[in-house]
Parts: C-alpha cells; structure tokens; sequence
C-alpha cells in the first residue's frame, strides 16, 4: 500500500535570514544575500570570484558539550534547523525516540574546515603528540553523515538513516527518499534535510571550471542571474534546510498542522559527462516526476528552477521546462536570492516554495533584467505576484550527472 | 604527586575540558554526565600531559573500564607507582 506523504514543519537558516520570517520577508523585498568572499589565509586569494552566499548574522546555540563535542559548522546548522523542525512539528518525545522517526540529511562531503585541520596535521605534524589530534572527534565532526548522525544522537532519534550525498542534489534526494521510505511503509515519520558550511574549496573547484560568477565582485547583490542575458556563473553558498514528513494519516490523528503534502520524486543519472548538463537526461527527470506524481504536466503553477545562472546550465534546463510543462507554469530561480547553497539548495529552495504556497506569493527571480532569449520559451518571474500556489516543481541537478524533481501540492 | 594533588588535577580537568563540574568521586561518568569513549581518549591526553609522559598502549586498554573519578585517580596512582619502580 502507498501511503500519503506530507510536511508538518519545516526551517532553514540561509543567506537571507533564519526562520519564516526573516525569509519571507527578504523575498518579498527582493534583497540578495550575496557578500563579499571572507579571506581565509588559504586558497581564495586566488579565486577570480569574490562573492559568496553567507550567514553573516548571529545564530544563538544552546546545545550541551556532549553534543557539540562532535560537531564541525556544517552540524551546527544542521543540528539548529533540526531542533526547529522537531519543536514545530509538535511530535511527543516518546515518538522521537520509538524507532519510527527516521533521518534523511547530509551535506556534499562532511565538514570541510574540520577537513582542513586534520590534513594539516597529516602534512606538518612535527611530533606525536600533533599527530594524536587526529581523533575520533574529527572524523565524526567531518564524516560525510555527520549532519545525520549528529541529529540522532542529540535527539536520540533511533529510525533509519539515509545520508545520501550527491553534491547539488543532496537535499532533494534527501526530501525524496525520506518521502519514499514513508510512502513504502518503511517509517511513519522521517527528519529530511541537508546542510553545508562556508567553504572556499568548492568555490575554487567551480572557479576553475570557469563556471563561477566574477563579472559582479564590486557588486555582489547582482549576481547569481538565473535566466539573465548578463549572467555569469554561480555564486556559492551556505545554509540548512529541515523538513519533517510524515504519513498523512497519522499527521491527521494527531491534529498536525500539515504545510503541504509531497506528491512525487523521480531521480535518474544523464548516464555519461559528469559534469555537462543533459538535456535528454532533464527532460526525463521532469517527465518521470509527473508520472511518478500522477498529474498532468499542466497542473504545475509554479517551478523552483535549479537555475544555477551558469551559462548552458539555464538554457538546457529552460529547454526540457519548456518541453515538459510547457510555458504554464511560473519559473522561478531562488538561487539568485542567496546563491548555490550546494547540498542545502534542495532542501532550503522545497521550504522557501512552501512558505510562499502557503503565503499565496511568488517571489520572482532577482537580477532577471533581461532574459537571456534562449531561455525565452518558459515564464519568467520579474516582480513579487500575489497568486495561489497549488502545485509546485523543485528542480536540482548534480555533478555526476544526477538530477532530481520533487512535486509539492498545497491540501485543500 | 600526591593523592591530593591528582584528584584536584582530575577535577580542573573536568572542568576545563569537559564543562562537568565538580563531579562526585564515585559518580557514574557515563550514567550521570554522558562522559563517553571520545572523552575517555580525550582524558588519557590529558593525563599524559599531566605526568609528562606517553602512556603505553596497553597502559591506555587498561583505562577503557573506568568509570569514576576515584578510579581514575587509582589508575593515575598505579602507573605513577609502576613507573617509579621501573626507575
């Protein structure tokens, strides 16, 4: 039996503000989160791109020693998002703790600053005693499941953990096999999100691909420019996203208040480039998520675009929207407000699409001035509209060739 | 070092490094303040720093059983001995 999936709460500490407030009011004020690129004494002095998605606000922890003891920045935002999730979510502490409520979280690769500690001293530890730094702690601070399991173990969460990492689509897969394992019977409710921290060597990985933006680095507000004529790359970012999902009927029984309800995933690979965005693969994804929703196409009101603003990355994906859902749908590139948050952008673009279903806006895509005519055919969103959302598309793509969809539907 | 001076070494550390303070001498560690197998491996750096000296890796297998402050500072007492001896 498939059961019915939906979301009872959801946080995010982004570029743009922590919180549904703070959020929803930067997209409605069309205010970008892009800053200047902090120096770090390492690589970025050679960075050609100079601008970054960050969280340059105050965040208040209170966790306890016993936690944050084998936590690197990543489970920090992890960890906050989480702890959010759960006191919004209202689930009794007796059923955190029952084994029903299972993690789907992760990050691209763990944390990359407690990386960069431990490989230092790999290379300069000068005696014994340096090299016994090397410890248990950092690699649970830096492990790729660290987000995950640090969210069991403060919450003493004892369900199954998926940590899934696929660098760009990590937090949509995250959403979409969190939904799977509640859809299949496999939990009743699962924790759902993804984080990562600020960190220069993706820039560096993106910057010499040439696929970072650096015509914008006096002016960092205007860019990422998804879809735009003058749009030169992506910018990268940080952030959290968490989502709780439960099974329908038993948000229901419990009186939960149900944001939306997850109505389809699909995921596929373009099977060959790891890098170079698939037109026929996309297409695919896109064609597989309705099916796998049960909707027509047509019934899409708004799509969250993966809309990295690189230059072929748009295009191809404005090609397979348009084939897919033709040019009914609103299009809408959230990047541009707090930049590639790498594995979050999955999970924070799903709860930024929330709030404005819920809200009844859609907030456009900034720094769109002029659309680029080859991403011409799909319709673009240039100012805040007051309009009802009732099904909406979250779109991301990986190196490696993966490519996600999650479809949302507000219940009547 | 003197019994004394251990245990107050001990609890400074508990404190400094481990935020639990002024830990009963037969509490529980695990029980009462989570102290788990990551502190236990961050407590026998300590205590090397403290005697000025490596521990053995057998002498650190032998520490994996504590769970109290006064046996900690039986197992400090013990090597202290043993090395003395050996001197």
């Amino acid at each position: 039996m498939e059961r019915r999936v939906v979301i009872t709460a959801a946080s995010a500490i982004t570029p743009i503000g922590h919180g549904k407030k703070q959020i929803t009011e930067n997209l409605l004020a069309g205010k970008s989160g892009i800053i200047p690129l902090r120096e770090d004494a390492l690589v970025n002095r050679f960075i050609h791109s100079r601008v970054y998605g960050t969280i340059d606000y105050p965040i208040e922890y209170d966790f306890k020693r016993s936690h944050r003891k084998t936590m690197g920045p990543v489970a920090y935002y992890a960890c906050q998002a989480a702890k959010e999730v759960l006191e919004e979510s209202g689930l009794p502490q007796d059923f955190i703790t029952s084994g029903k409520l299972g993690v789907s979280f992760s990050s691209i690769h763990g944390s990359p600053t407690v990386q960069r500690d431990i490989y230092r001293i790999f290379f300069h530890a000068k005696d014994k005693a340096e090299y016994q730094n090397i410890g248990a702690v950092e690699y649970l601070k830096s492990m790729v499941h660290t987000t995950a399991v640090n969210i069991t173990k403060m919450f003493g969460i004892t369900g199954r953990v998926i940590s899934s990492a696929t660098a760009c689509t990590t937090g949509s897969q995250a959403i979409g096999f969190g939904y799977e394992t509640i859809k299949y019977g496999l939990q009743e409710a699962m924790l759902c999100g993804a984080a990562d921290e600020y960190d220069t060597t993706t820039v560096a990985v993106f910057d010499n691909l040439l696929a970072c933006s650096t015509a914008f680095n006096n002016e960092p507000h205007r860019t990422p420019r998804p879809f735009d004529k003058l749009r030169d790359g992506l910018v990268v970012g940080e952030g959290s996203g968490a989502l709780m999902l439960e099974d329908y009927e038993f948000a229901k029984k419990r009186g939960a208040r149900i944001l939306g309800e997850v109505i389809g995933f699909a995921c596929n690979n373009n099977g060959g480039d790891l890098i170079l965005p698939n037109l026929a693969g996309i297409t695919q994804t896109l064609k597989l998520g309705a099916e796998n929703a049960k909707i027509n196409p047509q019934d899409v009101d708004l799509i969250s675009a993966h809309a990295t603003a690189t230059k072929m990355g748009d295009i191809i994906e404005a090609q397979a929207i348009g084939a897919v859902f033709g040019d009914n749908p609103y299009v809408i590139g959230l990047k541009s407000y707090i930049g590639h948050t790498m594995a979050a952008c999955g999970a924070i673009e799903t709860i930024m699409t929330l709030y404005m279903m819920e809200d009844g806006f859609i907030a456009p895509t900034i720094n769109l001035e002029e659309i680029d005519e080859r991403c011409a055919m799909i319709k673009h969103v240039q100012k805040v509209l007051s309009q009802p959302v009732k099904t909406a598309a979250i779109q991301n793509f990986a190196f490696g060739g993966v490519n996600t969809i999650l479809l949302i539907r507000k219940l009547a | 070092m003197t019994r004394q001076e251990i245990e107050r070494e001990i609890k400074n550390i508990f404190q400094r490094e481990f935020e639990i303070e002024n830990p009963g001498f037969d509490d529980d560690l695990r029980e009462k303040y989570e102290f788990d197998s990551i502190d236990a491996i961050e407590l026998l750096l300590e205590i090397e720093r403290m005697l000025g000296s490596e521990l053995t890796q057998e002498e650190k297998k032998q520490a994996m059983d504590i769970r109290t402050i006064n046996q900690i500072c039986d197992y400090i007492e013990r090597i202290i001995q043993t090395r003395s001896k050996a001197a």
